[in-house]
């Protein structure tokens, strides 16, 4: 059975844009292309979560579950991660 | 504001190998009195000398214009203290100066024309040449071969009028390359009527450059004289709204979409938070745009019925840098600060609709000070496209 994709939202918001946000964008450039091929990546406006404070930005959304203070480095283990388990 | 907007502008070429022009154009606003002067000055041959028989001329019909003598007699001022050449028997330089009045609401527009040995003014209504009468006065200078003669003429300039105003070296473009007479006044006159023709809505920066590049590449692309062209338009303005933040007041989010919608013309959304309540009254869908984005400027978004939704105090204050310092949009990357300016650019007036809602998350220390404060931001933008780019800027708080 063909697997479904896994979801991920990059918050753009200000405050994540600024503070890493931009950076993980570029997923193109640093994530394994066979597991981009797994993934739908899109950008989102403000999750909140910088509102509420526990945390920090950016956020990214993967199967609407919220990390925080995700880098680059970071967001390769989550994608691949999630990939695996779906 | 005003319901109807005069667009002035103008375009020129020196004669080949000259640095400075024999040719002068002068314009003065003067907002106060409702007043605009827009004068064209040729001075005999081309180089220094001319350019300052020609400024000089420039010069005084401007001071004449805004003083309140009557015109005519302003003319014969100018004309009795221009040298006559010694050798040509000819005066020095030519001069045609429209001189602009309007009431309040600009809804009459009056020009009083006076032209002395530039080719004639043309006036098009739409693409359709106007033709008008003009009265001519003679005089015969002490030194001169001949009479000279001062036309002069009054008529008012409706929506979608122009008046186009330029230098022989227009209208003899082309002599002897291929043009056995130049251009020639019909000749500019049938192509500002196609010019309009394909674009009815070109602007006079447009316009004017159009002709004096028409005329240069007639002229085989070294200009034997200084080619010089302004248009004055007469059209309704372009408008531009520039909603930013949330409104104060979670009622007030209602008002801020009617007010949208009612808006006549462009519509720019910025902010993140700005555009999700603007989706959610219009009940239209906001997806981003991962197309359009660069380090400094977050990606903008897709909305139906806004022109352009960008996020907000970072692309704010780009653009705010990019005004001030005067860049140009073309050396820009693609992002939806450069989308942003162009349509500023593009405006007349610019109405921003400003929410005065913080945002908390701005006040994380994490981010820089910069794009802190609305307000502090928007008095950039407008103060940038008052001065600079003289537009029309107003501003409400909701
Ligand atoms: S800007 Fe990313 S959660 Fe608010």
């Amino acid at each position: 059975m063909k697997k479904s994709k896994v979801k991920v939202r990059i918050c753009l918001g200000t405050a994540c844009f600024v503070q890493g946000g931009a950076d993980l964008l570029l997923y193109n450039d640093f994530v394994d292309p066979a597991i981009l091929a797994d993934c739908e990546i899109e950008g989102c406006s403000c999750l909140d979560e910088c509102k509420v404070g526990n945390g920090s930005a950016p956020y990214v959304s993967i199967n609407d579950k919220i990390y925080s203070g995700v880098n680059q480095d970071m967001f390769c283990k989550l994608l691949a991660e999630a990939v695996k388990n779906a | 504001m005003n319901n109807i907007f005069i667009d002035i502008d103008y375009a020129q070429i020196f004669k080949h190998g000259q640095k400075i022009g024999g040719d002068v154009y002068l314009l003065s606003k003067s907002p106060e009195e409702n007043h605009i002067v827009s004068t064209l000055s040729d001075g005999l041959g081309s180089g220094v000398k001319a350019n300052v028989l020609a400024s000089l001329t420039a010069h005084m019909a401007h001071r004449l214009s805004f003083s309140p003598i009557d015109l005519s007699h302003s003319a014969q001022i100018i004309m009795d203290t221009l040298p006559v050449c010694k050798e040509r028997k000819i005066s020095y330089s030519t001069f045609t100066i429209a001189d602009i009045r309007y009431a309040d609401d600009l809804e009459k527009i009056d020009v009083n024309l006076v032209e002395y040995d530039n080719p004639p003014a043309l006036r098009f209504r739409g693409a359709e040449p106007v033709s008008w009468e003009r009265s001519k006065t003679e005089l015969q200078r002490e030194g001169a071969f001949k009479k000279e003669v001062i036309s002069h003429s009054m008529f008012e300039l409706e929506i979608g009028d122009r008046l186009v105003t330029f230098s022989d070296g227009v209208t003899q473009s082309g002599l002897g390359k291929g043009l056995p007479l130049g251009w020639r006044l019909d000749g500019v006159r049938k192509f500002i009527a196609e010019e309009i023709e394909k674009d009815p809505d070109i602007s006079s920066r447009e316009l004017s450059r159009a002709i004096v590049q028409k005329a240069y590449s007639l002229d085989g692309l070294a200009s034997k004289d200084d080619i010089t062209c302004s248009v004055i338009y007469v059209r309704r303005p372009r408008r531009l709204l520039i909603v930013t933040g949330p409104p104060f007041l979670k009622e007030s989010d209602e008002i801020m979409g009617q007010k949208i919608r009612e808006f006549d013309g462009k519509k720019i959304v910025s902010g993140g938070t700005t555009a999700q309540i603007v989706s959610r009254v219009f009940g239209a869908k906001l997806t981003l745009d991962l197309s359009c984005w660069s380090k400094d400027v977050p990606p903008a978004s897709k909305m139906e019925g806004i022109d352009l939704v960008t996020e907000g105090m970072l692309t704010l204050s780009k653009v705010a840098t990019i005004l001030e310092k005067r860049i140009n949009p073309a050396d820009l990357p693609n992002d939806p600060a450069k989308k942003f300016v162009e349509m500023l650019l593009d405006s007349d007036q610019v109405h921003f609709l400003v929410g005065t809602k913080i945002n908390e998350a701005h006040q994380d220390p994490n981010i820089p000070v910069e794009i802190g404060i609305r307000r502090t931001i928007i008095g950039r933008l407008r103060k940038a496209l008052e001065d600079i780019y003289l537009k029309e800027t107003s501003q409400e708080y909701l």
